[in-house]
């Protein structure tokens, strides 16, 4: 045993196994259950005993089990736990709870501490927001398990960290709201992410530059020819990323992550190199529509991001991608018009086109380099 | 006769886009599925629980909810004590707990050993991808016993995946690193999988015998394998191995749960409820144990199927299904559904497949009359020379 480290090894088996052992034998996770009623204005929370323990000291005499007395001890601090982690809202304000019956419950995995409230909002009208925000600090695979009761049947909704908040309204989010929602996001996603920000930029350049002609020189092209050109270039761009992002959302083809992220910024080198050098070719609108593809697999990982337990996934496919495009209309809409201002400027060709490749090309290289999942070419 | 690179690389390509549609409808049906609200009303609130009665035990390890550890090493050391928890108990609460202290470190302060251990957390949380990025910079930068362990878990991730090269060369670059009984199971798992289990078998048996002053947790790692590729070759010797692995390390829970499959398949209920009293809490083993009531038609069996319909129904309701294999298998042999047992073996082959997903996957797909949707698995065993004795044939 000459060659081993024994402390090595320790450290080796124990991780080693603990791989193994907890994906395939997962008790129950931690969970808190949440009934509401807002028309009835009645309100039930049940929070595990385990949970609660972590959150106000319910073990007095530190013998690790929790009796009948130390639980009827804690009462007071369990209210006010509660009362601090779960918030009920209306347009009027919060909503005041009343506690009516408590005492313990029994799920799956052992007892809860269970209590009824009645809900009083300050404006007298029935609730529309809930909140919840205990133990994710400490746990953030805690979730709260929320069932609405309405006339017209109960709909269940999970409280995790990011939720923030859940509308009480007895419909399910309509696939309107969660296209809007999503629009949102694509818009943000687009303006947000530098890649697909330089993609654009290398991609609109050359449709504010003449046609090389056979002389090397280039002749210069008026307004609508320009805009024309750009508008081709846009389009095949939007056209391919939708298709690949329709693809990876539904689960068609998947590619792993890291080496698409790798992709795209190679494709932007690759782009703004060809501005100057065109390898591929001077029709800018067939790079557009390649390296699209590519991208349209970039979006898809930040929308499946957003849509773990999204239910309307068509509206968020469509809404992500409206977004992405509206994005992209406004960003050229102010853009290309200051670009077209500059290009009448000697200097324009001469530096700024070649700075701003420079810069764009490198840094673009830089995160390729970065992002390439390499160590060794395993896996 | 081996066909062209090309050939091989497209009729993959495209067997796997077959795959991926069955998953679409698999995606489908499970939506349609976690939309049904499959929920009976909260149970009764009792207000006259007696003084005395223990209502709850809580575990031996005190969890931290003050102020996180400030130096690499103590967060390490915590974070490592949470996952041993969540080793030997089968409890997730740990895995958050680990989590919830490692996720606000500072990405820039993150050490190699924090790395593997995050890596561990994203496998038991089925984020293979970051996982194997984390892995990966510590191959690539770490050295010494972080590396060896990021090795290590990167080959036990591919092979639980059934990425049998990559799992090849992550476990020649450990054994090159540390040669021993460890790099020996880990080669020896990966050409088991790989056709030839017969010789991984003879060979790992030989260096087991050869290293008897190699550590206990060498000697129980090589000893588990041993029982995986005897069972896989029908060799009754498993039971002996994984007795064995139980004797030293009875919390360890993935063993335990294999001897427990193999008495129910070698039509011994009796040992399963003894191997499995006191791990009702533990989802794959309580399955297993209900199997076993029910063939021994055990009064409590009612009482446990409830309580485990109960909890898959919650399970299903939170939304992450990290238990479809568990699921599946008490769907098929509890619930006597085939069908539904058939959607979550498929979507659990997605992301786990080593000879129990396979297996669950074939055997559904018979049960539900539905053998030619489990012809892609056959296809990727063939591709990849896998047999395996637990692996039923295709006609009843």
């Amino acid at each position: 045993m000459s060659h081993h480290n024994p402390l090595a090894f320790a450290a080796l088996w124990v991780a080693l196994l603990a791989l193994m052992s907890p994906v395939a034998h997962a008790h129950k996770a931690s969970d808190s259950f949440i009934y509401i009623s807002p028309d009835e204005g009645h309100l039930r929370v049940d929070l595990a005993l385990r949970d609660l323990a972590l959150l106000v000291s319910l073990d007095r005499n530190g013998d690790q089990a929790v009796s009948g007395a130390e639980v009827r001890a804690a009462r007071p601090a369990i209210t006010r736990t509660v009362e601090q982690g779960v918030m009920v809202s209306n347009a009027g304000g919060p909503c005041r709870l009343t506690g009516q019956r408590w005492g313990i419950s029994e799920h799956s995995d052992g007892n809860y501490a269970a209590a009824d409230y009645r809900i009083d909002c300050a404006d007298g009208g029935t609730p529309d927001t809930l909140r919840y925000t205990l133990l994710f600090h400490i746990d953030p695979l805690h979730r709260a398990l929320v069932s609405i009761e309405g006339s017209s049947g109960s709909r269940l909704a999970v409280f995790g960290p990011e939720t923030g908040e859940i509308s009480l309204g007895t419909r399910p989010p309509s696939p309107w709201q969660t296209f809007l929602t999503f629009v949102h996001q694509g818009v943000l996603h687009l303006l947000m992410g530098m890649d697909h920000l330089f993609f654009l930029l290398v991609l609109a350049i050359p449709a504010t530059l003449g046609v090389r002609a056979a002389t090397g020189s280039r002749r210069a092209l008026g307004l609508t020819a320009r805009i024309k050109k750009l508008a081709g270039i846009a389009t095949a761009f939007t056209v391919a990323h939708s298709i690949t992002l329709a693809l990876s959302a539904l689960n068609i083809v998947n590619l792993p992550s890291a080496w698409v992220e790798t992709a795209i910024a190679l494709s932007i080198t690759v782009t703004a190199i060809n501005v100057i050098w065109p390898v591929l070719g001077e029709r800018t609108w067939l790079l557009a529509f390649g390296f699209g593809l590519v991208h349209g697999f970039g979006f898809a990982s930040v929308l499946s991001d957003l849509t773990s337990g999204q239910s309307e996934l068509a509206s968020a496919l469509a809404g992500f991608n409206i977004g992405v495009e509206l994005g992209q209309i406004g960003l050229l809409l102010v853009g290309f018009p200051l670009l077209y201002a500059l290009a009448h400027r000697p200097v324009y060709e001469r530096a700024m086109v070649p700075i701003m490749l420079a810069v764009v090309g490198v840094t673009s290289l830089v995160w390729a380099g970065q992002r390439v999942p390499l160590p060794g070419w395993i896996g | 006769m081996r066909k062209p690179t090309a050939i091989c690389s497209i009729s993959k390509r495209w067997e796997r886009w077959r795959v991926s549609r069955r998953r679409l409808s698999a995606f489908l049906i499970l939506m349609v599925l976690s939309t049904e609200p499959a929920f009976a009303g909260p149970s009764p609130i009792n207000p006259d629980f007696a003084d005395t009665a223990i209502l709850a035990q809580l575990p031996n390890v005190r969890v931290n909810t003050a102020q996180p550890p400030s130096s690499p090493e103590a967060l390490a050391s915590q974070v490592h004590e949470y996952i041993r928890q969540a080793r030997s108990t089968g409890d997730p609460r740990f895995i958050g707990y680990a989590e919830g202290i490692l996720s606000p470190w500072p990405e820039n302060r993150m050490t190699d050993e924090l790395r593997v251990l995050r890596a561990t957390l994203y496998q038991s949380q089925h984020k293979f991808d970051k996982a194997r990025t984390d892995l990966r910079t510590v191959i690539q930068q770490g050295y010494g016993p972080q590396r060896l362990q990021a090795l290590l878990t990167l080959a036990n991730v591919q092979t639980v995946q059934g990425r049998y090269d990559q799992a090849r060369t992550a476990c020649q670059q450990l054994q090159q690193a540390m040669p021993g009984l460890i790099s020996q199971s880990c080669l020896a798992l990966v050409d088991a999988r790989t056709g030839q289990a017969r010789e991984a078998y003879q060979t790992l048996l030989a260096g087991y015998r050869q290293a008897r002053g190699a550590a206990t947790s060498e000697q129980l790692w090589a000893l588990g394998t041993l029982g995986d590729l005897a069972d896989q070759l029908d060799n009754d010797k498993a039971e002996q191995y994984w007795r064995e692995v139980l004797l030293s390390n009875p919390d360890d829970l993935y063993i335990r749960a294999e001897l427990a499959d193999w008495y129910l398949r070698h039509h011994r209920a009796q040992p399963v409820l003894a191997l499995t009293r006191g791990y009702e809490k533990v989802d794959s083993l309580a399955v297993l144990r209900a199997i076993a009531m029910r063939r021994l038609d055990h009064p409590d069996a009612p009482t446990l199927v409830q309580r485990l319909r109960e909890r898959f129904s919650e399970a299903r309701w939170r939304g992450s299904m990290l238990h479809k294999r568990d699921y599946a298998r008490f769907q098929l042999h509890v619930e006597n559904d085939p069908e539904l047992a058939l959607e979550f073996a498929l979507a659990n082959w997605k992301t786990q497949r080593e000879p129990p997903d396979t297996r669950l996957l074939l055997l559904a797909a018979r049960e539900a009359g539905q053998t030619e949707r489990s012809r892609p698995v056959r296809q990727w065993l063939a591709s990849h020379h896998q047999t395996d004795a637990r692996y039923p044939g295709d006609t009843p």
